[in-house]
């Protein structure tokens, strides 16, 4: 089990930085573009390759973002609830994630078949679509595995979920 | 079962989810998939899930949100936040409650970069708590401005709030940044305003600052250079119509980067942090709204929006009366739920009641993000209050509540204004855009 663990654990550390390498890619292509426009010489493909990247960003933050517990979730019942209750709810969060990335990485590799099959690929530069979509195969899987051991975790091994305080957009 | 109980059973089981503490992405997948799947079968829901989550995960108009983002995580590491509070604390200082007039002026200028309510309080809290401290503030005063003033974050653009908002309602996130202008340094003056009134009444609880020279404003405003220019450039350079909202974000987050290189204040660990922080920021925010797409067409599906809009009609209300209603709604809602999860999952059901209505969707969008703002200073909830408690620890969160109190009355005075007065939030995006 603790080598298991070990793997995620370099498994989320490898798609964040992936991540992170998808935003900086991000930022310099953007940039390079707008300084190239203003030269009459933008980048070809600057809109294919950032939208291509927000995948990178989005999908390899997925599984740092659980593991730091940064989901947003309403606690201001807590106080009220069994424990009983507030552990349970410790198990399906989890366990509903595990079901959501597994179906996510699903139907990505069913869409991802098609877009095989009909040569879909970006407008510009025709980047293939499902090259990006079995990025979001693979980091959602490893999300999945994330949660699980976080599922079998908490059931089992008496695990706390891990809380932080949210930064999301609307914060 | 009707295509409206069973709605009406999906949205029971989704509030019977969130008070278990399940995430709110999570809750609305399951009960959007499932909700989809029981009235249009399972391979609509399939099919929707992999569609929606690649399209939003891959959208254009999405790109601004981790660009942002990491231009205010960058602009902490290197510390040019500081920069601009140390500038409005060598002008402003002296005066009676002038070092929490210049927290809300810092707050103010770091809500142009960043676009986060919660880092702008962390922010600014570490920054300007401690020198409050030092010259004798009351804490309630100390704190409750920090709180307040880091609300200012989701106002003032750019704004991650109004791109949220943008993408649900399909409105255009450069109106609504240009909407956002005049309401955000309205509401700032409003804050300096009330710190004034306070200090007045009471001059205990601000008492005056050090005296600073010419040189140390001067040196202190040179410092402050930097940031003004980046925020100048980026804001500047979307009302000015030279970059779109991602190329301004993108723009901004290079400079920002450049601009700490080249002073020695960010080393590669730093920009990697940043880099790693906004992308788990991003995935959190990109979550939700793939989830809120999930649970869009289900809520059509089941036609709440529709039932919930003739109902509002079968009242005959005004549309200003049906407009208070929706914003009585969000500030009771905005006591117990977060800010960002409250606008995802209540704009299905009120966007259409308000397009009806005809209600200018600019407008209601700047209302809407008042009102999460008041939620986050909000008990027992308000997010910004925990973490000023956080950066705070020797002040009793009671105090900190009783210290954001006159602010939450100027945000509402605010609110109050720009019903009254809508032309404060759409004379820019009116006259720049039109």
């Amino acid at each position: 089990m603790q080598a298991i663990k070990k793997w995620a654990d370099r498994l989320t550390s490898l798609a964040a930085l992936f991540g992170t390498l998808g935003l900086m890619v991000e930022v310099a292509v953007i940039l390079v573009d707008v300084v190239g426009r203003y030269f009459n010489n933008p980048l070809t493909g600057a809109q294919d390759i950032s939208q291509m990247a927000l995948i990178f960003i989005v999908f390899g933050g997925m599984s740092l973002c659980d593991k730091l517990g940064g989901h947003i979730s309403v606690d201001v019942f807590e106080p009220m609830l069994p424990r009983v209750v507030i552990w349970l709810g410790d198990v399906i969060a989890p366990a509903l994630g595990v079901i959501i990335f597994v179906l996510l990485a699903w139907t990505t590799y069913e869409s991802a078949v098609l877009s095989r099959m009909l040569n879909l690929s970006t407008n510009i530069i025709n980047l293939p679509k499902a090259t990006f979509q079995y990025v979001v195969i693979a980091a959602s899987l490893i999300t999945a595995l994330g949660m699980l051991l976080k599922t079998i975790d908490v059931a089992f091994g008496g695990g706390a979920d891990q809380k932080k305080p949210e930064l999301g957009a609307g914060s | 079962m009707t295509d409206y109980s069973i709605g009406v059973t999906g949205m029971a089981i989704l509030l019977i989810l969130l008070s278990l503490r399940i995430p709110v992405a999570f809750s609305m997948f399951v009960v959007g998939f499932i909700g989809i799947a029981v009235l249009n079968g399972l391979p609509a829901a399939m099919s929707l899930l992999a569609g929606e989550t690649f399209t939003l995960a891959s959208s254009a108009e999405l790109v601004v949100v981790p660009l942002f983002i990491l231009m205010g995580n960058v602009a902490t590491e290197t510390g040019m936040s500081r920069r601009l509070y140390d500038a409005a604390y060598a002008i402003i200082g002296r005066v009676r409650g002038g070092l929490a007039s210049a927290t809300v002026i810092g707050c103010g200028g770091f809500a142009a970069l960043s676009g986060s309510s919660v880092a702008s309080a962390l922010t600014m809290g570490k920054v300007s708590l401690k020198e409050m401290d030092r010259f004798g503030y009351d804490p309630r005063l100390s704190t409750g401005v920090v709180a307040a003033g880091g609300t200012l974050g989701i106002l003032i653009p750019p704004s991650t709030g109004f791109v949220i908002y943008a993408i649900l309602t399909q409105e255009s996130i450069g109106r609504l940044f240009l909407a956002g202008v005049f309401p955000g340094l309205l509401l700032l003056s409003m804050f300096v305003g009330t710190v004034i009134l306070l200090c007045t009444i009471n001059p205990a609880l601000g008492p005056a600052g050090p005296k600073t020279s010419t040189a140390q404003k001067l040196q202190a405003m040179v410092g402050a250079v930097p940031i003004v220019g980046v925020i100048i450039l980026t804001i500047g350079g979307i009302y000015g119509g030279i970059f779109s909202p991602v190329e301004a974000a993108a723009v901004g987050a290079g400079f920002v980067i450049i601009i700490g290189a080249v002073m020695g204040n960010l080393t590669w660990r730093g920009l990697w942090n940043a880099g790693k922080d906004s992308v788990v920021t991003t995935a959190t925010v990109m979550l939700i709204l793939i989830a809120a797409h999930m649970i869009n067409p289900f809520l059509a599906l089941s036609h709440i929006p529709q039932t919930l809009g003739a109902w509002l009609g079968g009242l005959e209300l005004p549309a200003t009366a049906v407009l208070l209603l929706i914003l009585g709604c969000y500030l009771v809602l905005g006591c117990f739920l977060e800010g960002f999860a409250m606008l995802v999952l209540s704009m299905p059901i009120f966007f259409p009641v308000i397009i009806s209505l005809g209600i200018d969707p600019i407008w209601f969008g700047v209302l809407v993000v008042l009102t999460l703002e008041m939620g986050l200073i909000s008990p027992p909830v308000g997010l910004n209050v925990f973490i000023v408690k956080s950066v705070a620890p020797h002040v009793p969160l009671s105090q900190i509540f009783r210290g954001v109190l006159p602010f939450w009355f100027a945000m509402l005075f605010t609110l109050g204004l720009l019903v009254a007065f809508p032309q404060i939030a759409l004379f820019l995006p009116d006259t720049m855009i039109n």
